[in-house]
Order: C-alpha cells, then sequence, then structure tokens
C-alpha cells in the first residue's frame, strides 16, 4: 500500500499517525542511517540501537520537521546527535572495546591485498578522532555535499573540508602505505 | 555529484565503509518493523502551536461560540478583580457591606492622621493571634497592637515627634513589611520596611 507512495504522502500519512507508513520510510532510509551509525560508532550493536532510537525519536518529533527541508538531512542530523551523545557516554561509562570485526566471509572477485587494506583501512578508520571519522563517513558513505555534512554536525562548510583533507591525511598516516595505493 | 573520485584512497574508504554495512544486514533485516513496534499507537507529539490549535473548536460557528464562552467568563474574571481589588468607587462600600464590616471606621484609622498626641497603627489580620510593630521608633522592638472588639482589625497608637520613621508588622512572628498605608517602602536585608513621615518631618 505505501510502497509506491512518495515521500511527502507518507510523511504525511505519518503525521496522522500511520505508524505502518513511518515503517516506509524507515524501510527507504535504514542503509543510510545505519551506515551513519555503524561508521561513527565503529559498533555494530550500538549502531543497531542508534538507529532504531533515531527512527523513533524522528517519528515522535515529526511535527518539528519542516516538509520544504531535505528529509534525509533531518534524520541524518537526529542520528548524529544521538551517536555523539553515546560516544559521550562511553567515554563516561568505559566498558570492555569489542574491536570492529569484519564478518563479511570471502568474496571471491576481491583479492587477498584487496580485502587486507580494507581491513587497515577499518582499524585506521575506528582510531580517528569522532570529529574527523564522522565526516569522512558522511562524505564518503552517505555521499553529502560539504554543505550537508556542515549542516548535520553543526559546524561550518569550510570546517568540512578542512576536517575531510586532516582526516584523510591522518588515516594516510596511520596506514602508512600510501605509496601501495598511489 | 563528483566525489574526489581521482583519489584512490576515496574509493578504498567508500567500498570499506559499504562493505561494513553490507556486513552487518542482519543487523538492518527487519529495522521497520522493529520500530514500528516499538512505536505501537503512538502519533507524533504536538508542539505548542499544535496544542493550542487542539483546543479550538473545528467549525466557525462553534468557535465564535467558544469565543464567547471565553469572553464573558474572562470579563466576568476582570468585573470581580476590580471588584474585590477595590477599583471601583463604590466597592469598598459593597464589599463591607457584604462582609458585615464598618468600612468608614475602618478607612478612617487606616489614614495616617495623629489621633490625640500618638499616631496610629492599624492592620487589619483577621486571623492573627499576635501583632505588634516594630520600628526605628522603638529601636526595633515590639509593641503590640490589640484587637478589643475582635473584628480582625488590630491597633495602637504611639506617640511619635514629627520626623521619619522605618517600621513594620510582625503578623504570629512573620515579618509584614508593606503596610499599605505607608508612605512609601525600603528594602534591606531582603526585606521590605515600611516608612512614615509624621508631622511632614523627613528624620527620625
Amino acid at each position: 500500500m505505501y510502497r509506491t507512495q512518495d515521500e511527502v504522502s507518507l510523511l504525511r500519512a505519518a503525521l496522522g499517525g500511520e505508524t505502518a507508513a513511518w515503517g516506509e520510510i524507515v524501510m527507504r532510509y535504514k542503509d543510510a542511517v545505519f551506515g551513519l551509525c555503524l561508521g561513527f560508532l565503529r559498533n555494530r550493536a550500538d549502531a543497531e540501537d542508534i538507529a532504531q532510537d533515531a527512527f523513533i525519536r524522528a517519528y515522535v518529533n515529526l511535527r518539528r520537521y519542516n516538509l520544504e527541508r531535505k528529509f534525509s538531512t533531518w534524520v541524518f542530523t537526529i542520528a548524529a546527535n544521538l551517536c555523539r551523545n553515546r560516544l559521550r557516554y562511553r567515554r563516561n561509562h568505559p566498558v570492555m572495546e569489542v574491536d570492529f570485526e569484519f564478518e563479511g566471509g570471502a568474496d571471491p572477485a576481491r583479492t587477498v591485498v584487496h580485502e587486507e587494506r580494507q581491513a587497515r583501512v577499518r582499524k585506521a578508520l575506528s582510531a580517528l578522532p569522532y570529529t574527523y571519522r564522522a565526516p569522512l563517513v558522511l562524505r564518503f558513505y552517505n555521499d553529502l555535499a560539504y554543505k550537508e555534512i556542515g549542516d548535520i554536525l553543526a559546524i561550518p562548510e569550510g570546517t568540512v573540508k578542512t576536517r575531510i583533507h586532516r582526516g584523510k591525511a591522518m588515516l594516510k598516516e596511520k596506514f602508512g602505505e600510501e605509496r601501495d595505493l598511489a | 555529484m563528483n566525489l574526489d573520485a581521482r583519489d584512490p584512497w576515496d574509493e578504498l574508504l567508500r567500498e570499506t565503509l559499504q562493505r561494513d554495512v553490507a556486513a552487518a544486514s542482519d543487523s538492518l533485516a527487519g529495522l521497520e518493523n522493529r520500530v514500528v513496534e516499538r512505536l505501537g499507537d503512538r502519533s507524533p507529539r504536538r508542539g505548542f502551536l499544535g496544542s493550542l490549535k487542539a483546543l479550538v473548536a473545528p467549525t466557525r460557528g462553534a468557535r465564535w461560540g467558544q469565543l464567547t464562552v471565553v469572553g464573558a467568563t474572562a470579563c466576568a474574571c476582570l468585573l470581580l478583580g476590580l471588584f474585590f481589588g477595590g477599583r471601583f468607587p463604590f466597592a469598598q462600600h459593597a464589599q463591607s457591606a457584604l462582609l458585615g464590616e464598618a468600612p468608614a471606621t475602618a478607612k478612617s484609622v487606616a489614614t495616617r492622621s495623629p489621633v490625640g498626641n500618638g499616631v496610629l497603627f492599624m492592620l487589619p489580620a483577621k486571623d492573627a493571634k499576635v501583632v505588634s510593630v516594630v520600628g526605628s521608633f522603638s529601636e526595633w522592638e515590639p509593641i503590640p497592637l490589640s484587637d478589643d472588639n475582635h473584628d480582625g482589625i488590630w491597633t495602637t497608637e504611639i506617640p511619635l515627634a514629627p520626623g521619619r520613621y522605618e517600621y513594620a508588622f510582625i503578623i504570629d512572628g512573620r515579618w509584614f513589611g508593606q503596610d499599605p498605608s505607608a508612605d512609601e517602602y525600603v528594602r534591606s536585608f531582603g526585606e521590605y520596611s515600611s516608612v512614615r513621615y509624621v508631622g511632614g518631618g523627613d528624620g527620625a
């Protein structure tokens, strides 16, 4: 029933209390929101929790959303804020860190070297401070423009560019194999 | 969108992030159902304006009716406020008639005119048990007020030379610094005190 409806109709239906319409919205954005949370938090269980919370908060506060603005930016902002709170909580309530491990299984189309590089990038990304990791995730996973990233993280566009540039430099530094990729 | 595709690092970063999400696909499966389940019968929260709108009647006719009732209630409250606040010229007489009091006497003792050789201090305090006045004229020692006829009007007469006096009433141990018949008020140490000028004097 909702599968064919456009986003605005779904949002209007959700505003009227139709949670099933909201379910369709979740379906459309869950990859992007979960990917953002996973990139920010580097922990699968936390990412799943926060992605769910983000959609619930967005629904409860749906009347605050201005239909003229881009919906994805609004949901990403909610998710990013929740991630930041979770990281802050983690800092104050340290638990035994579980390394983020890739469990995707073998991909015959990829070479062992490529797999190894991805694993090292993954590790370097996890070690990166949040202020640099967040813009990199929004840029390279969510495919967002600098302006939009700035809106989500509440920082100026120029700062976004600087952080992405600096973040990449730090990644390369941690990786230590720049020449192999060039 | 051009995402700096020339840099092999960007491509590697993009692929890595995408693969992480793909590897966690079991976390994503059924996320929408879990969200809908957690929402239950909830509706999006109304904002402040939304809550106000919800109070307004849905049709124009009903809205006029609602407005009339609200307006009439507001006017009635305003008139009652003015009436009991003593802002109408006839209000005090009417109030006194309603409450069975003697307004003329109450009004006259409220003035700060000296009676005989003394200055009359008067305070209506119906349920009070002990009322006294403290001030610069008594080195801030309490002087008791009396209510001999039990009408709730406590009085005492204190002989004072012309000058300026600061004072306050103590009603059952509680400070009452704003005498309605005072000439002015001062605030010190966080409490109000009343000021009265006797015989046009300006120094106590």
